[in-house]
């Protein structure tokens, strides 16, 4: 239990361990010393450490892909000179740009996230544990089959905004490009997921009297960025899905020919694209906030219209999608309309700006490793935000479009992000390792860093007038590209010194105290460095306004289980009408027959074997092109591969169901605006929420086509709404069905329950029976998904629609085969998640009918 | 909550409104009418199913307004882009 | 409609409060705006803040910690002052963003109007993988070279035969977008005579680096001349820039799957 042998992780934390041995439940838990520890762990400290490092290591290959171009650019190049054939430099422009948004700065930050939030709330974990390795997991695998793509002819090559048509095979045919979109689906998989888990946690597991406005600015930054991943990133996956499906199935909708398709994708990608930056920004700023007022020793000024104002950006970031395409044939309106949102957008950070610079007035200001670089990062995101204001003049946007401005300024700002963040690494060390830092190599690191920086970016402000993504440019801007690629290296090596300083130091820098800091205020200073497994000794509460902790026996947890929803809504007031109410916080599964008396669980390896499915599922799944493997072995490999990972997927699904896995246990505090509802429900709602998001774009996408086709010279492509208006009859029904199998679960009517979950599970079947030979009828007059764009709209929408029901069936065989074994008797909210998520496929349908069988 | 009778009766509801909804299309209405008409009971039957089966009815309110968001968020995203293109 | 307010006529050079002219001309106006409007914020904010930085460094004595006032570990942050100064120069900095940009809204209106049908010469422009094709009114085509007069306006209409592309000749400040199925219109009037470069602005393959076009702005008279002796004829071969070069970026066209 407590061992402490050195070596392992870099994360390990030697002789602190004693410290948490303690409180370690879980008999089966190892330490962190331990491989396995790092494989089974769900604990929100280990998947933060997890998260952390690894995109540390993306990093490092983003920033290699970046050297590379540097050297390119050294000088103008002519066709064949340079390091870099055309293909290999387009293909580390895309690449470069991809693991860093998506591989690095996001999970950099969910790194902290992880850490800290859990804490700051008074949590002693995420509200669904394994959900929250599940989320590592498809993160570190999609990462990986990423990698992969680079030795399949090459990965994508289209840049990372993967502009259409140059995203499908008649214009990038390798493989490798069908693999990394792939690798970007289940990415966005893992986001959903730890959206979800973040989004329940934060409304509903906060301690007593912690209000959502007395949250840490850190925790509200990553409860805004959540909000923002959950719809933004499922309009992505609809993207994506759609991308794939061209790719893999030979649909049509971002086909060259296809009336409107790569304007479509600009609408797609920039719907996602623009709210993405506020994702990657927010958590920066929420360090920034943070450790200025740490390191000041004073409040932030005008802290609720700090929140406010980030409010209004992420509610806003979902408007201002178009500023990217002004160039393109949108009308005069639509412009004018999103210069507007624009200019508003800016606005906020214009507040959030001062407020931090007022915070150090009158302070007693340390310059400490993460105050540097912070400070830093505020004047880097000042003049990205000034470079920023010149792209919203839309004449002046004419001109920059396409250039190195636009590099130059997204640059500064995002990488400006950066600069924050490993502030807030430095930050956040002592307490995860409980060592110090090197506080003289973290300067010199910022000194590097800073002067690294400003040589890469700044020259390109000067160069603005190369072109995006070429090499071959105007000779007199040689010089500017020079200095750029010194300072890349500069920026990149000095990077050496940061692992350097905290590789050593995790194993022999000095022991570091609870707070270090002296006036840090957040909760995460008020427990030893690293915390305890489960974070505090006692029950945390701020009833009284400050941190507490309350013994056992002054709670009086009972067993009772939050059932249905108790109506009295608490208000975000303080009232906590339930606050004694112990409950379960991990409902994911049905776990009910397990026993209560052990502690929380902390380890699954479910998670873990599962990403791995999905991983050889989407690998096998890569070579397919108009639905159809390769011909010969390669191809036969690849669809073992597939079956083999679907195997994995499916049985780790099953295991992890029947696992008996306590979450953490909590005392419901403040719950705004979700109190009285139970962890699973919420969190089923907040997936819903994202997956309205998700048929909305698929169903955006049909609108936009059609529109563009000219609506009514649109024919329907089932000539016949008959099989159509059965199929809603059947899943009209089968809702029904669900509806009866809750009312005999909770009347204690075992074979009521089980006719009637039996009953769904063969209507769905019957819909799917239905819906094939429908199609198979289609086939027959020839109609393929490939045959023209209506006929793609038309397969891939209700597909994914018959995709949602066969999902909905396996979980509906589970459940009944669990129910014949007696379960969910005493217990009947998976049966009520489950209807929930089988009438929202249903309600999908009573839309996708008339839209694609109708009008 | 519910009583089985009631939710019976929504079924039936959906069941017949689901029948109508493909006779408008045959009723002879101009097409942007009938559109109009199968798409308002569209949303009917929706927000019977949300209310009742889905229970949201009887739930605090902030679940409904939670998918309220991700509906406005998609129809933005289809409405702005397709009057974009006129 | 609004643009109907800004005459197309205010042609050539016309500096008023909203600077109208060649492309070139409004947007070195606005430019140069921003660029000193922008250094000056830029200077006096980060100015502020370094000189504060510095003032109220520990151990200058200039700062205090408020040990009444501060937040100590663990307590709730409720309440917070100092909203004065912060509305001050948010107010500020919103006014000087608002007003700039609307200002370089109305020279937005008059770019979008575009000069009128009678004055302008029309150019349809079509990207490939990797290059330009120019059809003038008569129906005559060349491909990497677009010859234009100087001091007319150049009506250009841009679309793609196959991914998306976007064409833009830097110096004379001039790009849109080259969309599948669509089509973007944009305009230019180039003073001098002389020889510029189209590039492509948005990534389309292999060849992107090198899918430009020349384009030769040449004295009225001479244009004339030439263009009376065009045909509806294409004329790719002669006209391109170098047969050299188209050459080698044919090879970079990924083979087309079939």
């Amino acid at each position: 239990m407590t061992d402490a042998s050195p070596g392992g992780d870099a994360a390990a934390d030697g002789g602190h361990e004693v410290a948490r041995g303690g409180d370690d439940h879980g008999h089966d838990f190892p330490g962190t010393g331990s491989i396995k520890r790092w494989f089974v762990t769900t604990n929100h400290k280990d998947v933060g450490i997890l998260y952390i490092v690894t995109s540390l290591f993306f990093l490092v290959l983003g920033g290699v892909l970046a050297w590379l171009m540097r050297i390119q650019l050294l000088a103008p190049r002519a066709l064949g000179e340079g390091i870099l054939a055309p293909v290999a430099y387009n293909q580390a422009v895309s690449a470069h740009g991809l693991l860093m948004v998506f591989w690095f700065l996001s999970p950099f930050a969910f790194g902290f996230a992880n850490y800290v939030v859990p804490l700051q709330l008074g949590a002693k974990d995420l509200a669904f544990p394994r959900l929250n390795a599940l989320s590592y997991w498809l993160y570190l695998f999609s990462g990986i089959l990423f990698g992969v793509s680079f030795f399949q002819g090459g990965t994508f090559s289209g840049g990372w905004t993967m502009y259409a048509p140059l995203n499908v095979p008649t214009f990038t045919p390798d493989v490798g490009a069908s693999t990394a979109v792939l690798a970007l689906v289940l990415f966005v998989a893992s986001v959903t997921v730890s959206s979800v888990n973040f989004l329940t946690t934060m409304h509903r597991m906060r301690a007593e009297g912690l209000t959502l406005r007395n949250v840490p600015l850190f925790s509200w930054t990553i409860l805004l960025t959540a909000w923002m991943m959950l719809f933004a990133f499922a309009a992505l996956l609809a993207a994506l899905l759609v991308l794939s499906s061209d790719r893999l199935l030979g649909t049509t909708y971002f086909a060259m020919e296809s009336p409107a398709g790569a304007l479509l994708w600009t609408h797609l990608f920039w719907f996602f694209g623009h709210p993405e930056v506020y994702i990657v920004f927010f958590p920066a700023l929420g360090v920034m906030a943070e450790v200025f007022q740490t390191f000041t020793g004073r409040r932030i000024v005008g802290r609720k219209w700090f929140i406010l104002a980030m409010v209004l950006v992420a509610i806003q970031s979902f408007a201002v999608w178009m500023h990217h395409m002004f160039l393109t044939s949108i009308n005069l309106q639509v412009k004018t309309l999103f210069m507007i949102t624009t200019i508003g957008i800016s606005l906020p950070f214009d507040l959030m700006v001062f407020a931090l610079i007022y915070t150090m007035l009158k302070g007693k200001i340390r310059f400490t490793t993460p105050f540097l670089f912070v400070f830093g990062a505020l004047l880097l995101f000042i003049i990205g935000g000034i470079t920023g204001v010149f792209l919203g003049a839309v004449v002046l946007d004419y001109e920059f479009r396409g250039t190195y401005w636009v590099v130059a300024h997204f640059h500064y700002v995002m990488v400006g992000g950066v600069t924050a963040l490993v502030g807030g690494l430095y930050y956040w060390f002592p307490k995860m390792t409980g060592r110090m830092y090197d506080e003289f190599l973290g300067k010199l690191h910022f000194a590097v860093y800073f002067v690294g920086f400003n040589l890469l970016y700044f020259p390109l402000f000067v160069a603005w007038e190369t072109p995006r993504r070429v090499f071959d440019y105007a000779p007199e801007l040689a010089p500017w590209h020079q200095l750029a690629t010194v300072g890349g290296f500069v920026l990149g090596l000095s990077f050496l010194i940061m692992f350097y300083n905290l590789f050593k130091s995790a194993f022999v820098g000095d022991p570091a105290p609870d707070n270090p800091w002296e006036y840090a205020t957040t909760a995460e200073w008020a427990v030893s460095s690293p915390p305890p497994l489960e974070n505090f000794d006692g029950t945390p509460t701020y009833r009284d306004g400050h941190l507490e902790f309350l013994d056992a026996g002054e709670v009086a947890p009972s067993e009772e289980r939050s059932g249905g929803p108790t109506g009295a809504a608490v208000s975000d007031g303080g009232v906590t009408a339930s606050a004694t109410r112990a409950v379960t916080a991990d409902a994911e599964l049905p776990t009910a027959d397990a026993t209560e008396v052990e502690g929380p669980s902390h380890a699954s390896i479910w998670p873990f074997v599962l990403s791995a499915g999905a991983f050889l599922v989407l690998l096998g799944l890569s070579p397919l092109q108009d639905a159809a493997f390769p011909e010969g072995m390669v191809g036969a490999a690849y669809a073992t591969t597939t079956v083999a990972g679907g195997v994995v997927t499916l049985g780790s699904l099953v295991a992890m169901g029947l696992e008996p896995f306590r979450g953490p246990v909590f005392e419901e505090g403040e719950a705004w605006p979700f109190a009285g509802i139970d962890n699973g429900k919420v969190g089923m709602w907040i997936f819903l929420a994202s997956d309205v998001v998700l048929f909305g774009g698929f169903l955006g996408a049909y609108v936009f086509t059609r529109v563009a086709f000219g609506w009514t010279g649109w024919e329907p492509i089932p000539s016949d709404p008959i099989p159509g208006l059965v199929n809603t009859y059947i899943l009209l029904t089968s809702s029904f069905t669900v509806v009866l199998a809750l009312v005999a679960a909770e009347k204690k009517h075992k074979w009521g329950l089980v006719t009637s979950l039996g009953a769904t599970f063969v209507l769905g079947i019957g819909f799917l029976v239905n819906k094939g030979l429908e199609w198979q009828h289609l086939f027959h007059e020839g109609l393929w998904l490939s045959t023209n764009v209506r006929a793609s709209t038309f397969f891939l929408t209700t597909g994914l629609h018959a995709a949602h029901v066969i999902a909905g069936l396996v979980i509906a065989l589970y459940l009944t085969a669990r129910a014949w074994r007696g379960a969910y008797l005493e217990d009947s909210r998976s049966v009520e998640y489950f209807g929930l998520y089988w009438h929202f496929v249903d309600i999908v349908w009573l839309f996708l009918f008339p839209l694609f069988y109708i009008l | 909550m519910v009583s089985t009778k009631l939710y019976t009766a929504i079924y039936v509801v959906l069941f017949v409104s689901a029948t109508v909804q493909v006779l408008v299309e045959f009723a002879g209405l101009s097409y942007w009418l009938a559109f109009g008409v199968i798409m308002v009971l569209s949303a009917a039957k929706a927000v019977l199913v949300a209310a009742y089966f889905q229970h949201l009815r009887f739930e605090p309110r902030s679940l409904t307004y939670l998918v309220g968001i991700g509906l406005a968020a998609a129809l933005a995203l289809t409405l702005a882009a397709s009057y974009s293109l006129l | 409609m609004v643009t109907e307010l800004v005459p197309a006529a205010a042609f050539p050079l016309q500096s008023g409060l909203v600077p109208r002219g060649t492309r070139t001309f409004v947007f070195e106006s606005i430019f140069e705006v921003f660029l000193l409007l922008g250094t000056l914020v830029g200077v006096v904010v980060v100015g502020y803040m370094l000189y504060n930085a510095y003032k109220y460094r520990s151990g200058s004595g200039n700062g205090h910690i408020d040990d009444e006032d501060r937040l100590v570990l663990g307590e709730l942050p409720s309440g917070s002052g100092g909203g004065r100064k912060l509305f001050t120069s948010f107010f500020m900095s919103m006014i000087i963003v608002v007003s700039l940009v609307s200002w370089t809204y109305l020279t937005l209106l008059y770019v979008e109007e575009g000069p009128s049908d009678a004055e302008s010469l029309d150019v349809e422009v079509e990207g490939y993988q990797f290059g330009w094709r120019f059809t003038y009114p008569n129906g005559h085509t060349t491909d990497g070279v677009l010859r234009v007069p100087a001091d007319r306006p150049v009506q250009l209409t841009i679309t793609t035969a196959d991914v998306f592309h976007n064409f833009g000749i830097t110096e004379l400040r001039v790009k849109s977008d080259a969309i599948p199925g669509q089509e973007t219109e944009t305009w230019f009037t180039a003073d001098e005579p002389g020889t510029y470069t189209a590039q492509c602005y948005e990534l389309c393959g292999a060849g992107h680096s090198y899918m430009s076009a020349e384009v030769v702005v040449m004295p009225p008279d001479e244009y004339e001349a030439w263009y009376a002796n065009t045909t509806a004829d294409n004329a790719t071969a002669s006209e391109s820039s170098t047969d050299e070069s188209v050459a080698a970026k044919s090879s970079l066209r990924p083979a087309v799957v079939p």
